[in-house]
């Protein structure tokens, strides 16, 4: 269940343990010294798109009219995809590591929070309607 | 001015087109920021020796940029005359 499937596509696993291994690509040059180098550039500007959707996530729930709020939105939500885009960048170049959960403790939560469904105060357990005040909204 | 309005008039669900004080206040930082990170980003674009990397930084400019005209578009005295003349006929003059 937790062997290498190569589900990762061409990541590389590293293996430092048997029980701690790491997802991320082989590092792509960048000049390692005192000089901002182009990691740190990239590193600038996804701090940067961060920074900015905190900005506009106060601003959007802050507008006054509908047309605003729109366009607010609509560039929250264009800025978050760059901050995702610019992540993406940052993985693909190896400069960014990721630690798998293992997967006997994502099955414990599972099993876990499954066992909180049964506190659903509403009869309508999760499934929304058509046309309902709380249906999905896509942006 | 406020005062002046016909007391039959409609109840609205939603406020008027019309920009708040805390709107004119937002817009006016969010164009600063969008500035700021457009020229950043083509700054660091110029800066990069990976071409992927100059690549993404002169697509953030870009957005910066665009998302800049949207948000000025708010303040624009067309879009504002246009609004108080559907809104609030009473609220120039």
């Amino acid at each position: 269940m937790n062997s290498n499937r190569g589900s990762y596509g061409s990541y590389q696993q590293h293996y430092s343990g048997s029980s701690s291994p790491t997802i991320k690509n082989p590092s792509a040059p960048f000049e390692k010294g005192p000089e901002f180098n182009d990691r740190d550039r990239l590193n600038d500007l996804l701090a940067t798109e961060k920074w900015l959707t905190d900005g506009f996530n106060v601003f959007v729930r802050e507008t006054s009219h509908q047309d605003l709020y729109n366009d607010v939105l609509h560039i929250l939500n264009e800025t978050h995809h760059a901050c995702r885009d610019v992540f993406n960048l940052m993985f693909e170049k190896g400069w960014y590591s990721l630690h798998p959960e293992q997967p006997s403790h994502v099955e414990e939560h599972y099993q876990k929070y499954s066992g909180y469904q049964s506190q659903f105060p509403s009869q309508n357990t999760g499934q929304y309607q058509t046309g309902g005040m709380y249906s999905p909204r896509d942006y | 001015m406020y005062r002046n309005q016909p007391a039959q008039q409609q109840r609205r669900s939603q406020p008027p087109p019309i920009l708040s004080t805390k709107d004119d206040a937002y817009l006016t930082d969010a164009l600063s920021w969008e500035l700021l990170a457009a020229k950043k980003a083509h700054s660091f674009a110029s800066q990069c020796s990976d071409n992927q990397v100059k690549y993404q930084a002169e697509q953030l400019c870009q957005m910066h940029q665009r998302h800049y005209n949207i948000l000025l578009n708010h303040l624009s005295t067309d879009r504002q005359q246009q609004y108080a003349d559907q809104s609030y006929p009473h609220f120039h003059n």
